[in-house]
């Protein structure tokens, strides 16, 4: 219902924007040229449009759009998918959708191989004459047992019938399967039906658990879906006892078995020294069997049974009637196959979560209990102040403190003395009060994002501005600089589980190389670029070094700095991912990781949006900072 | 306006049309296999044997991991999936995936999955329950993960109370001999010698056999291949199964093998004497009622994804 509501708004937006944008041209003033930056300004039309844009190509491309406006589609395609399943292999035997019968393919290729195998023969120096007359005696012989099984004449009588049967079979399965009343079904077995479908739940339910349970319910709903169904079973049947059939005539029988009989005598009397012959007729051995195997028929045998199934098929269409025109326009880019036991959705469908079936997800993965391997993706957890203080002061302070600390007595306790309760405070290990500490794989990530960055800007800045006004420091750094700043610093990414371990330590590392080097760039940018004329005013006014810096290079260069800030967190969440790929318990990049080994398309493209999200959300905040610090950028 | 309109709606229906061809007279069969992960039909990958068997030339394709062969499979760029992983393939069969089980390329023990604890940190079989609250590395989603869950029940220690970081084979070893964890569940030759280095086997590779802890790894096909080529999959399969056969029998080339496998020829034979390459029938008990059909049914693989019609009689 949702999904219908917003697919029409999306609509009737996109087409009023339209129109708005067309009668805004028409109405405004014409004297801005082109090249005129005026023309680029405002358009906030175009934003819905664009916008509106991508979440109805998602909406149909995910076939969220047939979801909503026919529910029952994907069931009934299920089992227009069943019939076609059971159809397949007989369909590949015929021209229907291949150019070719697969007898003449077969045949084709085999004596291609045959004529292979004879050039081969010939042309192996090591073999005897005696052995290569032989070894070509029989590729003869196999050839020659082709014609054994297209030859009409040959066809057993038997056969004839058997194929007679089952073409009439289906033809009557046509015939049936157009009447309303196909299939008869009393109203205890449908009663019984509709409970079980009704039981198996909807279209899609695997919105409402992180793991996958039922995507698209087999059982038939509707009198269509139970039809096609019904001559499934049917067409299986008849698929199955068509490849029991063997065109194997006594004739071929006994050119087989004599060849088989002969090869496998041939083979036994070479000795080790003339292995290559014996590799050889099992060559040959090889391609008889697989003449043997194939379903090899006269050309006009299944002429017949080509027809009804054409026919079949050509009715099976027809009977679809409104649904080909659904399983054609929404369902772009793939359908509903049927496969076995199950149904599924093949296509852009498989790899693009529908909205509806992603926000419920996502939904279920931010609640706390839920979450995502128990852990949840944003939350808070109560930690007690004396933690922080236990992290903060450091441990040896406990160790510096004369005396020594408590040994147990003899009756088994062990008394705290002063020393002892030092220890506890440093490490923490003492009750104060609790405050809520924000939790989860998205603060996590955040974390990591925030750290690097503030250790790159704090490293950074200092160096670039050092750099941007130091001889010393240009030169002295700038190799070093310039060695690193072109690594991608994925390329770290190997070293930095042997060198730095699994913990946060590395992936911050990773961030923090990546923010690094252009927070240097930047900043030494933004040095080397101040007036000269505004350093000499302030000389002039007495203005120490300090203040110099303070207050007239670096607000100077603090434009370029924040540009760098804003570049370094695209780059730093782009390296998060992979970051957090390497080794991980927590995270986002962690959770997509995951997700992908167990094919969570919705989890997947969850975790993609968060992150864009974020990336936002940090850009958004900058944006707001650089407008508020700096009122001077662009006007200096 | 116009131009731009008609592109959108060519660049539509060229994308709606982009569903994949049919390919029913396969002109090439395109198969996938692991490195490191020797078995006897890679002589007859070498020689061409397969190439001649099924008629048409036969591309093999290395992955890193079964998760990549079912994402080829499913984009249609793999036909036949050759030791791939049981619960990787499980995996995707629970996500829907047309896939179909069509034989077992090998049992294997402890061997070459395994879950190794470093020396440093003193645990053992004997105290296992000081794993929890402990690091341990797994390669979620593989076989290791499944050696890693029946290990602990083995030694009584619980999943739940350790921090289990996910990390690829490489990584984990590397994670082990920096003491980051105290242990790393791997597969893949060198991997686990890196691990060993520093650690030891939590079961040695009889206890994990007795206690029944077996990996299974199989030939898997798409449904489409299946039904388009049945004669071709059941060719690979019998020249598979002819390869064990001159395997079991001490005929096969171990040479080529090793170097198809890109492994010395020591420890290719070592690897690969920890497989079991079980003869047609027995491969077809183990999917109907033996140690395969046990392993699906245990981890709730939906019915239907093994087909046993097209192994050799």
């Amino acid at each position: 219902m949702f999904t219908k509501i917003i697919t029409f708004l999306i609509f009737f937006a996109v087409v009023g924007c339209i129109l708005y944008g067309r009668k805004l041209i028409k109405t405004e003033k014409v004297d801005a040229v082109f090249g005129n930056p005026e023309r680029a300004k405002g358009g906030i039309h175009w934003v819905i449009v664009g916008s509106s844009f991508i979440l109805l190509t998602w909406l149909y491309y995910s076939w969220d759009i047939a979801k909503a406006f026919y529910p029952k589609a994907a069931n009934e395609l299920c089992q227009v998918g069943k019939v076609n399943d059971s159809l397949l292999s007989l369909k590949y035997l015929f021209p229907i959708e291949e150019r070719q019968f697969k007898s003449t393919f077969v045949i084709k290729s085999e004596n291609k191989n045959i004529d292979k195998l004879a050039k081969e023969i010939e042309n192996t120096t090591s073999l005897k004459n005696q052995d290569k007359n032989k070894l070509l005696k029989l590729i003869v012989k196999t050839k020659n047992t082709i014609p054994l099984l297209t030859n009409e004449k040959l066809l057993e009588n038997e056969n004839k019938i058997k194929i007679k049967e089952l073409t009439n079979k289906i033809t009557l399965l046509t015939k049936k399967f157009q009447k309303t009343s196909y299939p008869e079904e009393t109203a205890e077995e449908e009663s019984k039906r509709i409970e079980e479908a009704v039981k198996e739940g909807e279209w899609g339910a695997s919105g409402t658990a992180v793991e996958q349970t039922i995507e698209i319910p087999i059982i038939p709903k509707t009198k269509k879906g139970l039809k096609f169904d019904a001559a499934a079973k049917e067409l299986k049947i008849i698929s199955d006892e068509f490849f029991k059939l063997r065109n194997h005539n006594p004739k071929y029988k006994n050119a087989m078995k004599e060849i088989k009989d002969e090869i496998k005598q041939y083979r036994s009397e070479l000795d080790e020294t003339r292995e290559v012959a014996s590799a050889l007729a099992k060559d040959i051995l090889k391609v008889a069997r697989r003449i043997e195997y194939a379903s090899i028929f006269p050309p006009k045998t299944l002429d017949d049974m080509q027809k009804s199934l054409i026919e079949f098929d050509n009715v099976q269409k027809k009977e679809q009637g409104t649904l080909r025109f659904v399983d054609v326009f929404l369902f772009p880019s793939g359908t509903i196959v049927s496969s076995g036991p199950s149904c599924s959705e093949q296509g852009s469908g498989r790899w693009l979560p529908k909205p509806s079936d992603t926000l419920n997800k996502f939904v279920l993965l931010l609640k706390p209990s839920v979450g995502f391997k128990n852990i949840p993706l944003i939350w808070f957890e109560m930690m007690d102040v004396s933690k922080i203080i236990g992290f903060i002061l450091p441990d040896w302070l406990a160790d510096i403190i004369p005396g020594k600390y408590p040994v147990h007595s003899q009756d088994g306790s062990v008394k705290p003395n002063f020393k002892s309760k030092v220890l506890n405070i440093v490490t923490g290990e003492f009750k104060l009060f609790k405050i809520p500490i924000p939790m989860g794989h998205i603060w996590d990530s955040f974390l990591r994002v925030f750290l690097g960055l503030v250790l790159g800007i704090i490293v950074g800045v200092p160096l670039g501005l050092f750099m941007g006004l130091n001889r010393f420091a240009k030169g002295f750094f700038d190799p070093l600089i310039e060695l690193y700043r072109p690594v991608p610093p994925l390329a770290w990414a190997p070293l930095v589980i042997s060198v730095l371990g699994i913990d946060n330590v590395g992936k911050v590392f990773l961030l923090f190389m990546v923010s690094l080097s252009i927070m240097i760039i930047s900043a030494r940018a933004g040095a080397s670029g101040t007036q000269l004329s505004k350093i000499h005013a302030s000389h002039s006014l007495g203005a120490s070094r300090w203040q110099i810096l303070r207050y007239v290079i670096f607000p100077n260069s603090l434009p370029e700095i924040l540009t760098g800030v804003r570049v370094a967190i695209g780059m730093c969440w782009g390296t998060l991912v992979a970051a957090e790929f390497l080794a991980g318990t927590t995270g986002i990049g962690f959770v997509e990781n995951v997700a992908k080994k167990y094919f969570q398309y919705e989890v997947i493209w969850i975790t993609i949006f968060v992150m864009g999200m974020l990336g936002l959300l940090f850009d958004i905040t900058l944006r707001k900072i650089i407008d508020k610090t700096i009122p001077w950028r662009g006007k200096g | 306006m116009k131009k731009i309109i008609s592109f959108l709606l060519g660049a539509i229906v060229a994308f709606n049309l982009s569903v994949s061809v049919a390919n029913a007279a396969a002109n090439e069969v395109r198969v996938a296999f692991f490195l490191e992960w020797p078995t006897p039909n890679q002589e007859d990958k070498v020689k061409k044997l397969f190439d001649k068997a099924l008629g048409v030339p036969v591309k093999w394709t290395n992955f890193a991991n079964g998760g990549a062969m079912t994402d080829a499979m499913l984009a249609g760029d793999i036909d036949i999936s050759y030791s791939q992983g049981l619960v990787p393939f499980i995996n995707a069969v629970k996500s829907k995936a047309p896939l179909k089980l069509v034989d077992i390329a090998m049992e294997y023990g402890m061997g070459g999955t395994t879950c190794v604890t470093s020396n440093a940190s003193g645990i053992t079989k004997a105290n296992a329950s000081e794993l929890e609250g402990k690091k341990v590395a797994v390669p979620l989603g593989t076989m290791a993960e499944y050696v890693f869950d029946e290990s602990m029940k083995v030694v009584g220690a619980d999943r739940g109370k350790m921090d289990v970081i996910q990390m690829d084979p490489e990584e984990g070893a590397a994670a082990l001999v920096s003491g980051d964890v105290v242990m790393a569940c791997l597969f893949g030759g060198n991997s686990i010698k890196a691990a060993v280095a520093v650690g030891s086997r939590l079961l040695t590779v009889q206890e994990a056999r007795d206690a029944g802890i077996l990996g299974i790894d199989i030939t898997s096909v798409t449904d489409k291949f299946m039904k388009e080529n049945p004669g071709m999959l059941r060719t690979f399969i019998e020249v598979t199964h002819e390869a064990n056969a001159r395997y079991a029998a001490g005929k096969s080339d171990m040479n080529v093998i090793a170097k198809d496998a890109e492994m010395k020829v020591g420890d290719m034979k070592e690897t690969i004497g920890g497989f079991k390459f079980l003869t047609p029938a027995e491969t077809k008990q183990s999917m109907e009622s033996g140690n395969l059909a046990g392993f699906l049914k245990g981890m709730d693989t939906p019915n239907g994804a093994v087909d046993t019609s097209f192994l050799p009689n």
